[in-house]
């Protein structure tokens, strides 16, 4: 029973942190129909961030507040400057903005990789190793925090999204381009917005992974993969569809290396990919309907 | 990057110096070595401590006036650790650059694909890393090692099993699912029968897992005697930590090369790092010519450690430096057989290439057991070769200070 116990906790923990990782993705191929393969790149240079920010004696939780508006900011400029321009070009391959986020990831790990070196890094934060337990089960408790970071997020993202008129603006851009920008919605400005919230939101995944997993040029790719299984696990473009894949994710891996062996994670993240993809193809967001 | 800027500032340099030889008509000749390692990718780390290493040997050689006047220039293959990516650069190494001999090979998997290019070109290579077992058990004759092999690792934990540590019968051995860590696991597998030890876990797992609380959960259901551990050094950090965080007490944690000799395991893992024990290939504390040289030389000039990979680098550059001193002209055929007659004492311990078990042009070394204790890593087993004695058993974590 404990070890069963102990699993559900770790992969529930670990999940909330994959919500917010798959969150920001699925949030820009709702609104821009693309799929931004440089959000796990993104989020490794927020954990880099967090990494300087640590060096000079600022708490990993707090370069939050640091690395997302600077991740914001970037998204932000990335969208304006280097994706927009590319919807007007005529090109053979209507995906090319897909291809230039490939080109953008590529450019940010050799950046990293220049300024950084290959070398490993790490924060030691003093909750690093700290754990507390309820009966005989251990909790981390930097994955314990980053969790509920990362549900406070996760509804604070969805609240935004449901109640505010940019929110509104969001989601009816997602539903209708044209039509949004008919009822005088400013669509080029929406998909800004939404880049950089998108960009904003893998910051604060690498501001709490970092003190609890450690950082180099090359760790983008398998978290754009993971980011990309869970968008379509949730459903493309749903908050509340994210956490539940995530989640699940979370869970699957682990349930899976207690019960199945830990050599098959990745096999089992993929075969559930597969299935949803064969008998749920919208993803979870079919059962919520939000 | 930085190797880019260096890279394009040698070849200017070259250039200018191919002029000034021209316009005094005078034509330097270089010996080409190929060596093939991953540059780039997540392995990098060390390619890039070997790379320094081999680099630092060859500057030595050619300041000593190289190999029979000729200099030696490096040619370096990135291999990005992927066995496709290493064949295709081994190929460009023989047939573009024509290279009478290469080194190098990192990873098993890449030097398992590259090696029987090589052995198909007919040009000698002289692995220094690669460590899968069957490499050199196929017997290609162009094929040499001079790095002990996987299955061999565990030599010295065997011994102090024997000796000091009688009283652990159980053990639960987590290793990475890739060729080293398979072929690593498998032999230690096959020593623990012999031993009389029991296997209560044996997981693997995918390197570069943020969680592994859930095999370790199992390990701790189990409460096994002894951990053994084959994992990369990031990978060997978090299973330290999560195993205090569940607070796991066995007798003792072992790690199986790789990862937990690296400085870095030990400042990343803080003080979870203490009382590890592992098994290593090179220490520079060992009684070889020029192993502390060598190290001291490497922090002082690159600013950075280095370890038991950058001194089987460094090895290999002299070995293969003196094959090409020795050979009766610089061809691949003449080069394999001076170095079929290599017998040199090195930083890493005497080379000569022999057949013994299933394995042919293979280098027999010793291997030894270090342990972590107060940050500092020391040698404590075998006793000729110890630097400090031994802590065992690790203290259980809540009654550590």
């Amino acid at each position: 029973m404990d070890v069963f116990l102990q699993t559900l906790v770790a992969g529930v923990l670990k999940g909330g942190l994959y919500a917010l990782i798959g969150i920001g993705m699925t949030l820009i191929m709702g609104v821009m129909g693309i799929i931004n393969l440089a959000h796990g790149q993104l989020m490794m240079l927020a954990m880099y961030v967090t990494f300087v920010l640590n060096a000079m004696g600022v708490d990993p939780y707090f370069s939050l507040f640091v690395a997302m508006p600077l991740l914001f900011l970037l998204g932000v400029a990335i969208q304006k400057f280097l994706l927009n321009p590319l919807i007007k070009a005529d090109t053979i391959l209507p995906e090319n903005q897909v291809l230039m986020t490939v080109g953008i990831g590529m450019a940010l790990t050799e950046i990293v990789r220049f300024i950084f070196s290959s070398d490993y890094k790490y924060i030691t934060s003093t909750y690093s190793n700290q754990t507390f337990f309820l009966g005989n089960i251990s909790f981390s408790m930097a994955l314990t925090i980053a969790f509920g970071i990362a549900i406070a997020f996760t509804v604070a993202m969805f609240f935004f999204l449901i109640k505010t008129d940019l929110g509104r603006s969001i989601r009816a851009t997602a539903q209708d381009k044209d039509a949004a920008t008919l009822m005088g919605v400013n669509t080029g400005r929406i998909t800004v917005i939404t880049f950089g919230l998108g960009s904003g939101l893998v910051a604060a995944a690498g501001c709490l992974l970092a003190p609890v997993y450690y950082i180099f040029p090359d760790l983008g790719g398998p978290f754009t993969a993971k980011a990309f299984i869970i968008t379509i696990l949730g459903g493309l473009g749903s908050t509340v569809g994210a956490i539940f894949g995530g989640v699940t994710l979370g869970l699957a891996e682990s349930m899976g290396a207690t019960y199945f062996g830990m050599e098959y994670e990745d096999i089992i993240g993929l075969t559930i990919f597969v299935l949803v993809l064969l008998f749920l193809p919208g993803g979870f967001k079919r059962l919520t309907k939000i | 990057m930085k190797g880019t800027v260096g890279k394009a500032f040698v070849v200017a340099a070259a250039i200018l110096s191919l002029a000034v030889a021209a316009s005094t008509g005078f034509a330097a000749e270089t010996v080409k070595v190929g060596v093939l390692l991953p540059l780039t990718g997540s392995q990098a780390k060390f390619g890039e401590i070997e790379k320094r290493s081999f680099e630092m040997a060859a500057e030595e050689i050619n300041a000593k006036g190289g190999v029979n006047g000729k200099k030696i220039e490096l040619l370096f293959e990135d291999d990005t650790g992927k066995p496709d990516v290493g064949r295709s650069g081994m190929e460009k190494l023989i047939s573009r650059e024509k290279v009478p001999v290469i080194t190098g090979g990192y990873s098993s998997s890449v030097t398992a694909a590259a090696a029987p290019v090589a052995q198909r070109f007919q040009v000698p290579f002289v692995i220094c890393t690669g460590s899968a077992d069957d490499i050199t058990e196929k017997g290609y004759d162009y094929i040499f090692r001079i790095n002990q092999f996987a299955s061999e690792y565990p030599n010295a934990v065997e011994s102090f099993l024997k000796e000091v540590a009688k009283d652990v019968k159980t053990v639960a051995l987590l290793y990475e699912n890739s060729a080293f860590g398979q072929s690593s696991s498998k032999s230690f597998e096959e020593d623990a029968k012999r031993l009389g030890l029991k296997i209560v876990v044996k997981e693997g797992y995918q390197a570069g897992a943020i969680d592994f609380k859930p095999i370790l959960t199992k390990v701790k259901a189990a409460n096994p005697d002894m951990i053994y551990m084959v994992s990369y050094v990031m990978d060997a950090s978090l299973l330290m930590r999560q195993s205090k965080e569940l607070r796991i007490n066995p007798k003792m944690f072992v790690g199986g090369g790789a990862g937990f000799t690296l400085p870095e395991f030990a400042k990343s893992a803080g003080d979870a790092a203490n009382g590890v024990f592992s098994a290593t290939l090179w220490i520079e504390t060992l009684p070889f010519p020029g192993a502390k040289a060598y190290f001291d030389k490497f922090k002082k000039k690159y600013g950075s450690e280095t370890e038991y990979h950058g001194a089987e680098a460094y090895a290999a550059m002299y070995v293969v430096a003196d094959a090409l001193g020795r050979a009766k002209s610089i061809t691949p055929k003449d080069v394999r057989e001076a170095l079929t007659k290599t017998d040199m004492k090195t930083a890493f311990g005497p080379v000569k290439f022999i057949s013994y078990g299933k394995k042919t042009q293979q280098n027999k070394l010793d291997t030894y057991l270090v342990q972590w204790q107060n940050g500092e890593l020391d040698a404590v087993w075998p006793k000729s070769a110890a630097t400090k004695k031994y802590i065992y058993p690790t203290p259980p974590w809540d009654k550590r200070k």
